[in-house]
């Protein structure tokens, strides 16, 4: 893991070696003026004005270097910390578009974009206290231990006790403070969750008279909060006096023993102050080592998350030697069987079948009946498992990616804008695209006429989460985006779901009179959607069970028999 | 400065009920802050009492006179103050981690009640995220505010009062030269913080916008793929990315740089008290020993009087954090709630009639959604409102169950306009299915007797079996007690949906309200939802918002509505026969050969 954030921090190794250098400085000028302070009181002592006013001036000479040693620190250690976390993420951003879709749902987006936003900052955040404060505890340490063993030899003994003393209260008191602060974690989330549940349902709960119960529900937890809450603070109630405490006896002991011992060794008089100070040092050290162990504990579990995506390979790659060609649109199915990845029932079942380019294919069934899934290998989103898919006779295991991109448009039933403008949008799906190719493809999409009434027609803004559209609105532009390069193949994959009947057919009537040439591929829960095509393909529990036309599978086909009885009018039964 | 006024009245209300540990954080504060500031002039005493032992058993006329008497009463003075500090400051911070838990809890529960009691019209036109972000990161803020600022801004200013008594009773001139440094050090600080607050409010902007980014290429991977556009993607993260790398900079360089600032201000002010203590011992008119155990004690009280002022810089930013929470957590305080009228009368079921009496209707002044509705459903009767995005169906449903009152009309029962009843027993007799399920965490259970807690197993069974989703709980392992959450995918969509009608059912209301689900589910379970319907409707008064007009074929009434007016009502037969937009709508929809 170290090794790890290592290789990204080297790239800034001037900055890193200069925060190091920083640090040390002002490490050591904190250490440096309690011996100045010292000998400052054995000036007095002596009654040696000549020699106190230089000591006096060196000093401040030392506090301000130590100023500006800390000044240009912070500079160096966020230099650091926020290249080496620009740095990260970038790598990690460039390697999730280098998977597959299969990687991604393995993450599942939700984490990978935590991976890459909280996940990163917490690493800055671990770098720069690294090279802020962690450096400084040893330094500190060491120094401060040396020094006061060097000013008071005889009173180790005292220095030992401490030590022994901060350090066992702060790990009796860091352990249960970790399990509490897991227990705090899940218990927050439960109240955030219940509070988001209840805005969600807020009608269900009006409408149910459930303020009341709800309401004592939700104090119940949060008093259970409250409580992990209260004993977290008690526990760290102890921990501040208790240091305090464990320095101060250090210190009155050590003035009583120099008292004791003062005829035997007057010197120890004028060293006492800076022994104080060291103490102090030492103790300081130690407790920010605790608190930095639990900094890091934190910003490890991040590094390992983003490692875990960085270590992941592209579940599926095309390869980079295939060279690019102009596909058609036949598509051929070979015995194909696919189980997603990490499970075990097979969603297709050997499925085989031979598409002409310029068929318009209907694809019916129930959900879970794996009709996506057979639509999601023609894009080769995933590789089947077994069997082979072929588009344009170009087996997609041996194909050219941008050939394949060009080819084949698929169009989703989420669909998904990018904020942005509207000709953005469109340009996806043809880079170069032109003001009359957005024009013809969004008049096949019946698109235009809502695009063309905004005064800046193609470039209108698309928001974030395209709330500026409605759900027909959406699912206009991006089919406009599926058909606006002139596919080979078009994937439908039910994207007609939320326009009502009139649009959907002229949909359809301008796909079949404008796209002659274009293999077109129709998922849909709607027979009304798929009567027209030239073929229909049936599918159940991930097989093909039948294929014909609307006519045909009437006769034939017992399950579309039934799929179509739940769909017709009642006139057409009476 | 008025949002500070605001912030101190905020936090008033929610220490009024801890009056007596506020009383003794009070008191303890100051006896810790006293002890603490005291305990340091012990030490100095010590060393100059050894100071004085040694001098007076150096000379051999004075040393018969010695004694450590004077030593040991320093230190053990000492040893008892810092033993009072420590529980003083113990008793302290035991008291603040009650305090702050139990008052945020405070504001926890009350937010929650809060919202269970506001109009529904505050949550329709509030983001959830933007409501939710109270709980989150408000109540978060003003936590830590008060574990590690608020409290603590007491005694250090408490500290800063006491350190200065001090100094001043122990020597004035050296007191002055503490302090000297003081408008210096405060005027940088607060330069730095203002260039700090400006650039990390930069950053965060910056950072808002990437993550932003991140969030929305990643969840439109899909689309992203298939158009190859990973490249594109890519270059425009790097963009966002470098933009973050410059504006972290500045704001991570000015917020880190006031500590290392503050404690190098420290230092220079304790070696100018030594210094100028140092001149005084040499050319003043105090003895060498007392002299030095001024310089001793001065020290520490510059670098104690420096203390306080770090940190209060420091915590400076956690402060203003909680005087933002306190404004956001007052601004949904000062909702108006629900109304409920006082004697209102209790409605105990529909006898006759529903009624909504030339209804208008805006959400925003100025915006008029329905225009003059009228209409009229017997009891038993199931009546179909159908019409296109927007036209008002769903706005007719918020309207029978109070959720929104009419702006002129009335929606009456039984001749009882709803305005006069008492809401609760209003609620009580209507049941609603709305058209996104929503799915409690908890057990299936807890979901069925959501409306009804003391429902029995039986009771619970049979609602399920009429929802048509009893055969499905029971294939789970743990059947009824599966725990069950929004997110997890026990349930589809179209079993969610059934779930809630079995949780309508079971709460047996004389009037129904059946928003139909528009998502798309398979046939099958959309079979399976009809039969349920069909149960829960048969035998009820029922309004069903139906987006499959197959749903609502043998509905007595059908009202087609269409940009807030009617324009077609009839049933059926009826419709098809005026072959209207129903009967065009119709032909669209459905198969024919």
């Amino acid at each position: 893991m170290i090794k790890f954030l290592l290789s990204y921090v080297k790239r800034y190794k001037r900055d890193a070696i200069w925060a190091t250098v920083t640090i040390a400085i002002a490490a050591i000028t904190s250490l440096w003026q309690p011996k100045l302070l010292q000998q400052v009181v054995q000036a007095i002592a002596d009654d040696n004005l000549s020699k106190m006013y230089p000591l006096g001036i060196q000093l401040i000479v030392v506090a301000l270097i130590g100023l500006i040693a800390g000044a240009l620190n912070t500079i160096f250690a966020t230099k650091v910390g926020m290249g080496t976390a620009a740095d990260l993420r970038a790598d990690e951003y460039q390697h999730v578009q280098q998977f597959s879709f299969a990687n991604i749902e393995r993450f599942s987006s939700g984490s990978l974009v935590v991976r890459m936003t909280n996940d990163i900052q917490q690493v800055q955040t671990i770098v720069m206290v690294f090279f802020q404060s962690l450096l400084r505890v040893p330094i500190l340490f060491i120094g401060a231990l040396g020094l006061a063993l060097m000013t008071l030899p005889r009173l180790w003994w005292v220095i030992l006790v401490m030590i022994v003393l901060v350090v066992g209260i702060t790990m009796m008191v860091m352990q249960p403070m970790g399990k509490l602060f897991g227990k705090f974690q899940g218990l927050l989330d439960k109240t955030n969750g219940m509070a988001k549940e209840n805005l969600q349902g807020v009608r269900v709960v009006k409408s149910f008279n459930q303020e009341g119960n709800e309401e004592k529900r939700f104090n119940a937890a949060s008093g259970e909060l409250t409580d992990i809450n209260i004993k977290i603070g008690y526990l760290f109630s102890i921990l501040m006096p208790a240091f305090m405490l464990v320095g101060e006896m250090a210190i009155a002991v050590s003035i009583l023993f120099v008292g004791q011992h003062i005829m035997a060794d007057p010197q120890m008089l004028g060293a006492l102050t800076s022994f104080v100070n060291y103490l102090m040092q030492i103790m300081n050290a130690i407790v920010m080592a605790g608190f930095m162990s639990m900094f890091a504990a934190r910003g490890f579990e991040s590094t390992r998350r983003i490692k875990e995506v960085l270590d992941t390979d592209p579940e599926l790659t095309f390869n980079p030697e295939a060279p690019a060609q102009n596909l058609s649109g036949d598509v051929t199915f070979d015995h194909v069987s696919f189980t997603y990845p990490g499970d075990e029932v097979p969603v297709l079942k050997d499925i085989s079948f031979d598409v002409k380019q310029g068929e318009m294919i209907g694809i019916v069934g129930a959900t879970g009946s794996g009709k996506s899934t057979l639509a999601e290998l023609i894009p080769r989103l995933y590789d089947p498992t077994e069997g082979k898919v072929a588009v344009g006779h170009v087996d997609l295991k041996q194909v050219n990616e941008g050939s394949l991109r060009r080819a084949v448009a698929f169009v989703q039933q989420k669909a998904i804008l990018f904020s942005g403008k509207i000709s953005d949008n469109l340009r996806q799906g043809k880079a170069d695209a032109t003001y009359s190719d957005m024009q013809s493809a969004a008049q096949t999409a019946q698109a235009a006429e809502f695009i063309e009434r905004y005064p800046d027609t193609y470039d209108h803004v698309v928001e974030e989460r395209s709330a500026n559209f409605s759900g027909g609105q959406k699912q206009r532009l991006s089919i406009t985006r599926g058909v606006i390069g002139d596919p080979k193949v078009l994937i439908l994959d039910d994207s007609t779901s939320a326009l009502d009947a009139r649009s959907e057919k002229l949909v359809q009537q301008a796909l079949s009179e404008q796209f002659v040439d274009t293999t077109k591929f129709v998922i849909s829960e709607k027979i009304s959607s798929v009567i027209n095509a030239d073929r229909i393909f049936v599918m159940a529990d991930g097989q093909l069970i039948a294929t014909g036309t609307h006519a045909e599978l009437l006769a034939s086909s017992p399950v579309y028999r039934e799929i179509y009885d739940t769909q017709k009018a009642q006139e057409v039964i009476d | 400065m008025a949002s500070l006024w605001h912030a101190m009245k905020f936090f008033a209300r929610y220490f009024k009920h801890y009056k007596l540990g506020l009383a003794i954080i009070v008191i303890f504060t100051l006896l810790a802050t006293y002890f603490q500031v005291k305990a340091p002039v012990y030490m100095g005493n010590a060393v100059q009492e050894i100071a004085n032992y040694m001098m007076l058993k150096a000379n051999a006329k004075t040393a018969a006179q010695a004694s450590m008497t004077q030593v040991y009463h320093a230190i053990w003075m000492f040893v008892l103050f810092i033993l009072l500090m420590g529980v003083g400051l113990l008793i302290n911070s035991v008291m603040q981690a009650l305090i702050s838990s139990k008052a945020v809890d405070d504001m926890r529960t009350g937010l929650f009640g809060k919202l269970q009691r506001m109009t529904v019209k505050y949550f329709d036109s509030h983001r959830d995220g933007e409501i939710l972000s109270r709980f989150t990161s408000d109540l978060d803020n003003i936590f830590n505010a008060m574990n590690e600022a608020i409290f603590q801004l007491f005694s250090q200013i408490a500290i800063l009062v006491g350190i200065l008594v001090m100094m001043f009773t122990q020597n004035v001139a050296l007191a002055w030269v503490t302090i000297a440094a003081t408008p210096i050090t405060v005027l940088i600080a607060v330069l730095v913080i203002r260039q700090a607050q400006h650039y990390v409010n930069l950053q965060q902007e910056e950072v808002g916008h990437l993550n932003g980014y991140i969030n929305e290429q990643i969840n439109g991977e899909k689309v992203i793929i298939t158009n190859g556009l990973q490249a594109d993607s890519v270059a425009g993260f790097t963009e966002h990315n470098e933009k973050v790398r410059q504006a972290t900079y500045h704001g991570q360089v000015w917020s880190g740089i006031l500590n290392p600032l503050m404690m190098g201000m420290s230092l220079v002010n304790t070696a100018i008290v030594i210094f100028f203590g140092g001149y005084l011992a040499l050319n003043g008119s105090l003895d060498r020993a007392t002299a030095l155990g001024l310089i001793v004690t001065f020290v520490n009280f510059s670098q104690q009087y420096y203390q306080p002022i770090s940190q209060i810089t420091s915590t400076y930013n956690m402060l203003q954090l909680a005087v933002t929470g306190a404004r956001r957590l007052d601004e949904v305080f000062d909702q108006p709630d629900e109304v409920n009228p006082k004697n209102g009368v209790k409605f105990d079921g529909l006898q006759q009639q529903v009624l909504l009496d030339d209804v208008h209707f805006s959400y925003n002044p100025g915006n008029e959604i329905l225009h003059g509705i009228t209409i009229e459903a017997n009891k038993g009767q199931m009546v179909a409102l159908v019409g296109p995005t927007g036209s008002g169906k769903t706005t007719v449903m918020n309207l029978l169950n109070r959720f929104y009152d009419v702006d002129s009309g009335a929606v009456k029962f039984d001749g009882i306009d709803v305005r006069d009843m008492d809401l609760q027993s209003l609620r009580d007799h209507v049941g609603i299915v709305l058209q996104d399920s929503v799915i409690f965490t908890g057990t299936i259970r807890y979901n069925i007797t959501f409306g009804r807690p003391d429902a029995t197993d039986d009771e619970i069974i049979a609602a399920a079996k009429q929802a048509n989703i009893h055969d499905f709980i029971m294939s789970l392992p743990q059947q009824y007690d599966t725990e069950v959450t929004d997110e997890n995918s026990v349930f589809s969509t179209g079993q969610k949906q059934l779930l809630s009608i079995a949780r309508t059912i079971i709460t047996n209301p004389d009037l129904l309200i059946l928003d139909e689900a528009t998502s798309n589910v398979d046939t099958v379970t959309e079979a399976k939802i009809q039969r349920a319907m069909d149960n829960v409707i048969a035998g009820r008064t029922s309004f069903v918002i139906a987006h499959r007009l197959k749903t609502i074929l043998n509905a007595d009434k059908i009202v087609v509505l269409k940009n807030g007016q009617i324009i077609e009502v009839g049933t059926h037969q009826e419709l098809l026969a005026a072959d209207g937009f129903y009967a065009e709508l119709y032909r669209n929809q459905m198969v024919f050969d």
